[in-house]
Parts: structure tokens; C-alpha cells; sequence
């Protein structure tokens, strides 16, 4: 939990590699994922690293691999996710892993091969009996069946002196997209010398290739000559079509239909045998598959590592640039010397000094994760920079909270998140797909937290689904003040708002324990009471979080040695933030504790007075709070307008003093202060380099550092302004919540408890008015609106608190691991 | 059309042209084809152009890989580009994409009946066609014996059948009247595709008139080179040339005069733009007129993204792809022909 504060220490590791263990020490360190490799390669193109053969060898293995897969997915079978440790196989192993699949593929693609030729062959034989018991009735010949008929005469006599002209036949199938287009090229380029008949088959016949079902069209074409004859079937060629022998006798064709219906039996047999025979060769591959690819996957991730280091001189090792987490360095050289063991030499690491800033390392738990994705959605900090996770953990949810106060809500979405986190190891829970789902499990524990604080503020407002609930006697008597005032009935009857007036005796018997008074929910200046309240509530926690944000950049300035920013920023920050808002606050605070019931007409206004605190003016109207206030004002204004030009240009100044001191001293341009990387070197490590460690070339440049400065200082005195202002939207999330969860009480539920006296009908009644009520609060009060609120509290987050201290510059240490490949 | 069309291009293409112009990003640079020229084998090819936007389109070619296979791929690919964004397309936009692919159709009619008249098989020939110019009626192309033959039962529902009307003859298809069909075909499709372009008007017209205008100059050049020597007579040839380029009419008629490569280049030094082309040609590392036609033809596929809101943007990437996809097959084959001397002879599209 301590690393949370910070990120860990990152050290720049040096490992030797000796070449015969190269291989198993990598693997191992993929195994435990402690470091992160550096390309040493990156000048050198792909295709000419050191181990290009193996990585290429890895990636036609996976070529056979997504061959069977595809296979036994076609099959309609599921792969068995592996079990077990396995770890990326020896190289020497590759080669047999390599004969074993391939000799796999190849029996599968003799199988898959034969089934498929059967098919084709079956598919045929379907269409030509198709054809054939069609009942396409060659129109001449059942002209002449049916005896003399108007044309037969014509026709024959026609036919006299070309007796010897037969009318042939061409029969097939074709796809019906193709059907319209054959008809019409057929009938123009043979002038109509032919009698075409199409008709769709009777049944669906399955596509051998892609196995689904699909009508054909069959046509039967007359034609008379030979030459119209070749082109038909050149015609018939182009488009694909299937043509068989057409028998012209009806006795022929049934017997020709016959022995094809007898051939496709057995072909079927055959087969069903080889379909069997298959599903024996898929069962193998199932059984092989995830095991071997997972190893090869490893394998590959191995070598591609390996790529991104160098060879030594003598080629006797490999060298490796990698990061790795300072506590994890006697890890890091157990598991080196235990897995280059067996080859003698001994692998070595050790730390070398670097220049780049190193990558930023935060261990999360299951917990913390979700809190630090909201920072790192913002930006990774820099190297050891202060974490705000740790803090956004009390006040994201508390912040949350604040817009979403209400018992009943909070409750629900407790209920919600716990049930999550009871359930989070369940394996149906964690491996659901749904992207939904994913991002709410995801960030379970902040949904439990920001619930729990719901509740809390809900309290606080006295509002469970808008209704306030009587926990202690309230503080207020009617009863008091009946008597006291002396209410007559006809007074009352003529009068439907009283006042109660807490200077009477005994009807403000004291504030309400905790939270807000349920009498208040029955008043009628409810309303403007809880906006003076929750604006001032609003201010008041804008300015500690962002003064608490500036407190936080104490802690970088020290860590990283840089002092002269305690003095030159963060202290003129915080009096210019504290001497105007935390002024306000502390006049909001006063007023609260001054003002009694009783100068509650004469009460001065806070707002008078902050407006004339700035134009060092005063009205006569507006007493004081406190005598000396008007002194105590103007010390304050000049006071943080002093701080201003500290602000604009006491760092640069004093940057720039230090540089040329340091260079008078040192001409050449030494490198001083260069921080050794030994443990005990102190504080700082090497990051980040102060001013005078920079290179020559990279010294300072006056006009730049007085840039940024000056885009610092604005942006933090204009953002003092509008982020406290920005923090009002604290009230009115809040106030628009409350609003939105009273209308729908008013509007539905209400309507229905206050409708029929008679039992019966307001039972009947209320089922459908409470569905909708839930289902409406669930969706709009629930959901939207917890997004809404989510959305501004993770603004209040990233813009208003993480600017006043939090760079997030960094990129994260992704160690080179195998664990997401095992997933 | 109205004028401000550009008020209203978007509703109906703009992401087509959103979509084209991030494909045209992807092209390879000039440093891929450095790396490319460096490749040692094709294999090495192969994975660098799996670093570019060609992905792994060669991950399921079984080995060994050879130019051909890459080169089918390519086409493949680009195939599936235009096919896509050819089906997202409203008119008027489907009609200019199926001008582009007529030019691909001619080619292919042109290929079968060369290869009918060799009796070739048309399986064959059709591995050879371009899948651009891909129709259902195509493989039916060699029953036909005469032009009018051809047009009456093949192409009459194909979008080519406007372009024959110059070209009903009753001669039998012989490899010269082949050749002539061919180019009366270009001329009546490049005439046709003009007139389109000239008459949707706005940006359209600005940009792809003078794309098509080189187009037809280059096949009068191209024509005249190709007829030296030959027995089409002086006059036949004139009629093939297109007559909607710069050329047309004075540089046409002096072209039709022309008797060898000088006279020729005589014609094209009265052309500001020609002329330069021309004195380029045999320069420095050899280039042949076809190469220099290539380059000019790049450079200005590449102006038309300059504009935006015209149609020209996809016919533009469609040339420039082919482009690319010549110059990798170049690369490929000095890789595999192991003549690396001319590697470096590719046209890089900028």
C-alpha cells in the first residue's frame, strides 16, 4: 500500500545473457512478468534481427494452427481452453511440434480433401436427378404424345426435307442469379432457334463448398442443328452450368433417375464413413491444439524479446537493456541464475545510470485498480511522481456522494455493488463478454464505496426517495408557537402558511443531531434554505480539495529536490488561494457561529461583502462581521496580489540565477550533480534531472522557461477563480437530483397512494404505479443521473484538484509478459 | 446541378470520400519502398509489407511465394476497396464508378477474343483478366465472329454497348480489327466518360477533364507510336485517336502525318505540357515514353486530392493503387529475378 503513494523505484538493468541460456532465461522472465525489455535493435529493419528464422519459423506454425482451427470451427466444435502451466517449449522442440502438426494438417486436408470431392460428386448426382425428375416434358415430344394437335402438322410437314434434322436436348442446372441472364444471352445469340424451359427445383440442395442450402434452376433447351448446338454449350460452359445427358424416352429417363437415386445411397455411405473418420482427426486436433499453441505463442513472444537485444562483441552473450522495479531486483538475479544453470555460464544483471526518464510503476490490487484507471485515464504520472489515487479513494466517492446524497439511491446502488464483489470470483461473473458489464464490474469497489457515501450524505440531507424520515425529534415546535402566539381556530382556517419564528420561546429547541431537520421538508422555504446551505457547503469543499491539491505538490517539490518551488510557489499558491476563497470560507464559517435567530434581520451579507473586499469600498447598509474587517480585507488583497509577480517570476529568476553561477564555476559545462544509482544515494535516484544535470545543449532558455511560468501563474490565478466556481456544480447536481427524485414521488408515486379509499382498487392500482416507479428511478435517477454525477466528479478530479500538483507525463512500465497470452 | 454543390456533397459522399482519402494515406511512402528495394527475398517483402496497411493480405499463401500470387492479391484486395465503396455509392456517383470500370471491361473483352482467336482456353485467359472489369456475360465473348456479332448477343446489357456504335462492322475479328475495335472502343469510352465529367459539372469537371484530357493524348501518342511500321494506313489512324485532349484538333491531324518517333516528338514540342515529357524521355537512367507518361499520370492523380468535393478522389486512388501495385510487382520481380541493377526504376507516388 505504501508504493501507492508514489511510483516505485525504477531501476535501468543491464542483463548478459550467456547464448546457450538466452532462451530459458527469457522465457522465465516472461513466466513472471517483473521486466520490461528496451529495443536496443531499433535502427535495424525486421527482416535482418538476430533471430528473424525462429520468429518466422513461430509464425508458419501459427499459419497450420489458424488452418486447423478453422477447421474444427467449421466442424461446429469448441476448442478446450488449456489447463495447466505451460511454459515455452526448449527451441530444440520446435522442430518435432513442427512435424507433429504438420503431419496433422496434412491427414486433415486429405480427409477434409475426400469428404469434400464426395460431396461435389453427391451434389451432382442430386442435381442431375433433380433434372431429370423435374418433369421437364421435351415440348416436341409431348406434342407428338398427345397426338395430332394444330401444330404437329405444321411442323412435321415443316420437317419433311430435313428428316434427318433431330431435335436434341440439353438439360442442366444453373444458380437462379445467373437464370435471367443465360435465357436472354441464349435467346440472342441463337435468334430463337431453341425452346428453353426453367423451373426451380423442388428441394434446397446444400452447396458442397459452403454448406448451405440453396434452390437451383434447371432448364431443358430444344434446339435443332448443329451449330446452334455448340454454341448453347459454349454458352452453357461460360456460365458454369451443369449439363447432363438428357435421354429423350420417359421410360430411359425413370430408369436413368433410378440408378441415380441407387448411386447417391452409396455415396452417402461412403460418405458417413468418411465424415467419421474425420470427426476422429478434429477430436485429435482438439485435443492438441490449445496446448501447442499457447507454447508457440510463448515461443514467439520469446524470440521477439530476444530480437530487441544486442550481441556482444565476442558473441558469447546477448545483452539486455530492461527496467525492472528495484525490489524486484533479487528476484529478477535468483531467476537469472537458476535458468542459466545448466549452461554454465552464469546470467548477470546489474544496474546501470541512465538518462531517460524511467517508466512509472504502481501496483494496484483488486481494490485500488479501479481508482487508479481514473487517474491513469487522465495521464500516467511522471517517474515517482505524488500518486492522487490514494486520495481520490475517499474523495471521488465522497465528491460522487455529495450530487447523489439520498438514502434510497445509495442503498440500491450498494446493494448492487456488493452483490458484485461477493460474486467477483464466480468464473461465469469474471468471463462475461459484455462490454457493459465489463466497465460496471470493472469498477465494482468504487460503485460499493460511492454507495456507501450516498447513503451517508443522504443522511446528512435527510432524503430517502426524497422523503425525509423523522430519526430524532426535530428541533422545531408548532405547539410552541400555537401557544405562544395565541392561533385561534378561524385563524388558522384563513391562513394556510404560518411562520414559525425561532425568536419565539421554545420553538427552536436546539439544531437537529445529525443532518438536516425534517421539519424543513414540510416548509415552504425548504427550497431556498438547502440552496443557501449546499452553495456554501459547495465553496467550502472546493477550496479545501484544491488547497489540499496544492499541499500535495509539497511532497514533489521535496522528493524531487526541488526546495526553491516550496518558497517561490507553492507557498505564494497557497496564500493567494487561502487569503481570498479560504477567506470566504472562514466569513461563511463566521457568519454560521455569529449570526443568531434574533439579528437575523439585521444579519450582514457575505456576498456585499466580498464583492467590496475587492473594490476596497464599504456600504452603510452591510454592518460588519467582525470590527477590523475592513483592515484585515485589504492586508489580504494586497497580500495575494503581492504573490502574483513571486508567483510570475521567482522561479525563473532564481533558475537562472543558479545556471550562470554554475557555469561561471564549472565552463566546461560538466555534468554536476549527476545522481549514482546505488541504493543508497538518497532521494532522488536520477529523475528528474535538476537544471544544472542537463547536458550543455539542453540548458535553459530563458525565454522558454519564463513562458511556461507565465502560463503557470495565469492559469493558476484565473483557475483559483473559475474552479471554485466550478465546484459549484456540487449544488447543482445536488440540488437537480433532489429535485428530479421529488417530482417523480409527486407525480407517480403519490398519485397512486392517494387514489381510491376502498381497499381493493388502490392495491390493484398500485402494482403498475410502483413498477413504473421503480423502473423509473432505477433508469433515469440510477443510471442517468449517477452518470451525470460520476462525469462532473471526475472533472472536480482530473481539472480542478490533479492541475494545482499533478503532471501525469509518464508512461507505465508494461513488463514483458506471457500473462495476457495465457488469458 | 445547382451551384454550391459543396453545401450538399456530403450528404450523399462524403464518406466514401472521408474513406478514400484515408485510403490514400495508407499508400506506401518513399521510405517503404527503400526498405522494399533493399529486400533479399520475397519473404522479406512479404513481412514488410505486412508492416505497412497491407496487413498480412499474404498470411494464407501457402509457400513458395511467387509474383504472381502477391500481384493477384494486390489486385484482389483492391478489388474488395472499390467493391465496397462502389455498393455504399448513389447515383451520381455508382455511374461514374462504373465508367471507371469500363476501361477494365474493354480490356478484358479485347484479352478473350485475342485469346479465342489463339484458341486459347478461356479458363486460361480469365486467371489474366482484371477483376475490375469482372461480367457475368464475359466468358461468352468467343461465340461471337463479327463486332455486331458481338455487340447483338454479349454486350448489349453491359454498360459497353454505347461505346460500339462506332464500331459495327461486318469483318471477321482478326487480330488487327481486334486491335482496331479496341481503340475505337477507348476512344468512344473515353469520349463518353468526358462528357459525363463535363456535364455533372463543379469541382468534378475541374478536376477530372484534365485527367482524362492526358488520357486521351497519351493513347494518341501511344496509338501513333505502336502504328509505325504497321499497315494501318494514315487515315484509319486518325480515327482512332480520342479527340477531347489538348491535342485535339491541330496536334491530332499533325500526328496523323507522323512517320517516326521525331516527327512525333516535333508534334508534342507545340504543347507546353508535352514538351517537357518528351525531352525526358531517355534521360537520365532510361526511361521509356511509357514510364514518363506513368509519372506525369501520378502527378496529376495526386492534384486531384487537392480538391475536395469532386468525384475525382476515387478515380485518382484507383490509378495511383495501380501505380503502387506496378511498382511493388517491379520490386517483386527484380527481387525474384535476382536483377537488381533496375530495382530502383519504380515510379514513387508522392
Amino acid at each position: 500500500m505504501g508504493s501507492m503513494f508514489r511510483g516505485e523505484e525504477v531501476a535501468l538493468v543491464q542483463l548478459f545473457l550467456p547464448t546457450a541460456a538466452a532462451y530459458s532465461c527469457v522465457s522465465q522472465l516472461g513466466e513472471l512478468g517483473l521486466v520490461e525489455f528496451r529495443d536496443l535493435n531499433a535502427s535495424v529493419s525486421a527482416f535482418q534481427r538476430r533471430f528473424v528464422a525462429d520468429v518466422r519459423r513461430c509464425e508458419e506454425l501459427e499459419k497450420t494452427f489458424t488452418f486447423l482451427q478453422e477447421e474444427v470451427r467449421r466442424a461446429g466444435l469448441a476448442l478446450p481452453v488449456p489447463e495447466g502451466r505451460l511454459p515455452a517449449p526448449p527451441p530444440r522442440d520446435l522442430l518435432r511440434i513442427q512435424e507433429e502438426t504438420d503431419r496433422l494438417s496434412q491427414e486433415l486436408r486429405d480427409v477434409r480433401g475426400n469428404q469434400q470431392a464426395l460431396q461435389i460428386q453427391l451434389h451432382q448426382l442430386r442435381l442431375h436427378s433433380a433434372v431429370l425428375g423435374q418433369g421437364h416434358v421435351p415440348p416436341l415430344a409431348a406434342a407428338q404424345m398427345d397426338g395430332p394437335s394444330e401444330r404437329t402438322p405444321l411442323l412435321l410437314s415443316l420437317g419433311g426435307p430435313h428428316k434427318d434434322l433431330r431435335v436434341n436436348f440439353v438439360a442442366g442446372a444453373v444458380e437462379p442469379h445467373k437464370a435471367a441472364a443465360l435465357e436472354r444471352l441464349l435467346w440472342r445469340a441463337c435468334r430463337g432457334f431453341l425452346i428453353a424451359s426453367f423451373r426451380e427445383t423442388e428441394q434446397q440442395l446444400e452447396d458442397p463448398v459452403t454448406g448451405e442450402p440453396a434452390t437451383w434452376m434447371t432448364f431443358l433447351i430444344s434446339y435443332w442443328g448443329e451449330q446452334i448446338g455448340q454454341k448453347i454449350h459454349k454458352i452453357t460452359d461460360c456460365f458454369h452450368c451443369h449439363v447432363f445427358p438428357f435421354l429423350e424416352q420417359e421410360e430411359a429417363r425413370r430408369a436413368a433417375l433410378q440408378q441415380l437415386q441407387q448411386q447417391s445411397q452409396e455415396l452417402q455411405e461412403v460418405l458417413g464413413e468418411t465424415e467419421r473418420f474425420l470427426s476422429q482427426v478434429l477430436g485429435r486436433v482438439q485435443q492438441l491444439l490449445p496446448p501447442r499453441q499457447v507454447q508457440v505463442r510463448k515461443m514467439k513472444a520469446v524470440y521477439l524479446a530476444l530480437n530487441q537485444c544486442s550481441v556482444s562483441t565476442t558473441h558469447k552473450c546477448l545483452i539486455a537493456e530492461v527496467w525492472c522495479a528495484t525490489r524486484d531486483l533479487p528476484v529478477l538475479q535468483e531467476v537469472l541464475r537458476d535458468s542459466s544453470s545448466e549452461a554454465g555460464v552464469s546470467a548477470v544483471a546489474h544496474r546501470i545510470p541512465c538518462q531517460d526518464m524511467p517508466p512509472t510503476l504502481i501496483r494496484t490490487n483488486r481494490f485500488t485498480a479501479s481508482f487508479q484507471g481514473i487517474v491513469d485515464a487522465y495521464g500516467v504520472g511522471r517517474y515517482q511522481e505524488v500518486n492522487p489515487a490514494p486520495y481520490t479513494i475517499v474523495t471521488f466517492p465522497f465528491l460522487f456522494a455529495v450530487m447523489f446524497g439520498d438514502v434510497g439511491h445509495g442503498l440500491l446502488m450498494f446493494l448492487f455493488a456488493l452483490a458484485m464483489v461477493l460474486a467477483e470470483d464466480r468464473p461465469a461473473v469474471k468471463t462475461a463478454q459484455n462490454e457493459i458489464w465489463q466497465t460496471f464490474f470493472g469498477g465494482r469497489y468504487l460503485l460499493l464505496l460511492m454507495g456507501l457515501f450516498s447513503i451517508y450524505t443522504g443522511f446528512i440531507y435527510n432524503e430517502c426517495f426524497s422523503r425525509a424520515t423523522t430519526i430524532f425529534p426535530s428541533g422545531w415546535s408548532v405547539a410552541a408557537m400555537a401557544n405562544q402566539s395565541g392561533w385561534s381556530d378561524a385563524f388558522l382556517a384563513q391562513h394556510a402558511v404560518l411562520t414559525l419564528d425561532p425568536s419565539v420561546k421554545g420553538v427552536f429547541l436546539g439544531p437537529y443531531p445529525f443532518g438536516i431537520d425534517p421539519v424543513w421538508s414540510l416548509a415552504g422555504n425548504h427550497l431556498s434554505f438547502l440552496n443557501s446551505f449546499k452553495m456554501k457547503m459547495s465553496v467550502i469543499l472546493g477550496v479545501t480539495h484544491m488547497a489540499f491539491g496544492v499541499v500535495l505538490g509539497v511532497f514533489n517539490h521535496l522528493h524531487f529536490g526541488q526546495r526553491h518551488r516550496l518558497l517561490l510557489e507553492t507557498l505564494p499558491e497557497l496564500t493567494f488561494l487561502l487569503g481570498l476563497f479560504g477567506y470566504l470560507v472562514f466569513l461563511v464559517v463566521y457568519k454560521w457561529l455569529s449570526a443568531s435567530a434574533t439579528s437575523a434581520a439585521s444579519a450582514p451579507s457575505i456576498l456585499i461583502h466580498f464583492i467590496n473586499m475587492f473594490l476596497f469600498s464599504r456600504s452603510p447598509s452591510n454592518q460588519p462581521l467582525f470590527p477590523g474587517q475592513e483592515v484585515v480585507q485589504s492586508t489580504l488583497v494586497v497580500l495575494a496580489l503581492a504573490t502574483v509577480p513571486v508567483l510570475l517570476l521567482g522561479t525563473p529568476l532564481y533558475l537562472l540565477c543558479r545556471q550562470r553561477r554554475h557555469s561561471r564555476r564549472d565552463p566546461a559545462g560538466r555534468q554536476v550533480g549527476w545522481v549514482g544509482h546505488l541504493p543508497d544515494s538518497g532521494v532522488a535516484g536520477c529523475w528528474p534531472l535538476q537544471a544544472t544535470s542537463l547536458p550543455p545543449a539542453l540548458q535553459l532558455v530563458p525565454s522558454e522557461v519564463f513562458m511556461h511560468q507565465a502560463i503557470h501563474t495565469i492559469e493558476f490565478c484565473l483557475g483559483c477563480i473559475s474552479n471554485t466556481a466550478s465546484y459549484l456544480r456540487l449544488w447543482a447536481l445536488s440540488l437537480a437530483h433532489a429535485q428530479l427524485s421529488e417530482v417523480l414521488w409527486a407525480m407517480v408515486m403519490r398519485l397512486g397512494l392517494g387514489m381510491g379509499r376502498e381497499v381493493g382498487v388502490a392495491a390493484v392500482a398500485l402494482v403498475p404505479i410502483f413498477a413504473a416507479f421503480a423502473v423509473l428511478t432505477v433508469a433515469i435517477l440510477l443510471v442517468m443521473e449517477g452518470l451525470s454525477a460520476f462525469l462532473h466528479a471526475l472533472r472536480l478530479h482530473w481539472v480542478e484538484f490533479q492541475n494545482k500538483f499533478y503532471s501525469g507525463t509518464g508512461y507505465k512500465l508494461s513488463p514483458f509478459t506471457f500473462a495476457l497470452e495465457d488469458e | 446541378m445547382l451551384e454550391c454543390s459543396e453545401l450538399y456533397f456530403n450528404v450523399d459522399h462524403g464518406f466514401l470520400e472521408g474513406l478514400v482519402r484515408g485510403c490514400k494515406a495508407s499508400l506506401l511512402t518513399q521510405q517503404d519502398y527503400i526498405n522494399l528495394a533493399q529486400c533479399e527475398t520475397l519473404e522479406d517483402l512479404k513481412i514488410h509489407l505486412q508492416t505497412t496497411d497491407y496487413g498480412n493480405f499474404l498470411a494464407n499463401q501457402t509457400n513458395p511465394l511467387t509474383v504472381s500470387k502477391i500481384d493477384t492479391e494486390m489486385r484482389k484486395r483492391l478489388c474488395r476497396e472499390f467493391y465496397y465503396f462502389r455498393n455504399n455509392s448513389l447515383e451520381p456517383l455508382s455511374t461514374f464508378f462504373t465508367y471507371m470500370t469500363c476501361s477494365y471491361m474493354i480490356d478484358n473483352v479485347i484479352l478473350l477474343m485475342n485469346g479465342a482467336l489463339q484458341k486459347k482456353s478461356v479458363k486460361e485467359i480469365l486467371v489474366k483478366c482484371h477483376p475490375l472489369g469482372r461480367f457475368t456475360e464475359m466468358e461468352a465473348v468467343n461465340i461471337a465472329e463479327t463486332p455486331s456479332d458481338l455487340f447483338n448477343a454479349v454486350l448489349v446489357e453491359t454498360p459497353l454497348a454505347p461505346f460500339f456504335q462506332d464500331c459495327m462492322s461486318e469483318n471477321t475479328l482478326d487480330e488487327l480489327n481486334i486491335e482496331l475495335l479496341r481503340n475505337k472502343l477507348y476512344k468512344s469510352y473515353l469520349e463518353a466518360f468526358y462528357k459525363f465529367c463535363k456535364n455533372h459539372g463543379d469541382v468534378t469537371a475541374e478536376v477530372m477533364c484534365p485527367i482524362l484530357e492526358f488520357e486521351a493524348d497519351r493513347r494518341a501518342f501511344i496509338i501513333t507510336l505502336n502504328s509505325f511500321g504497321t499497315e494501318l494506313s494514315k487515315e484509319d489512324r486518325e480515327t482512332l485517336y480520342p479527340t477531347i485532349g489538348k491535342l485535339c484538333p491541330e496536334g491530332l491531324r499533325l500526328l496523323a502525318q507522323a512517320e517516326d518517333f521525331d516527327q512525333m516528338k516535333r508534334v508534342a514540342d507545340h504543347y507546353g505540357v508535352y514538351k517537357p515529357l518528351f525531352e525526358a524521355v531517355g534521360g537520365n537512367g532510361g526511361k521509356t515514353l511509357e514510364d514518363v507518361f506513368y509519372e506525369h499520370e501520378v502527378q496529376i492523380n495526386v492534384l486531384a486530392f487537392n480538391r475536395q468535393f469532386h468525384y475525382g478522389v476515387f478515380y485518382a486512388y484507383v490509378k495511383l493503387k495501380e501505380q503502387e501495385m506496378r511498382n511493388i510487382v517491379w520490386i517483386a520481380e527484380c527481387i525474384s529475378q535476382r536483377h537488381r541493377t533496375k530495382i530502383n526504376s519504380y515510379i514513387p507516388i508522392l
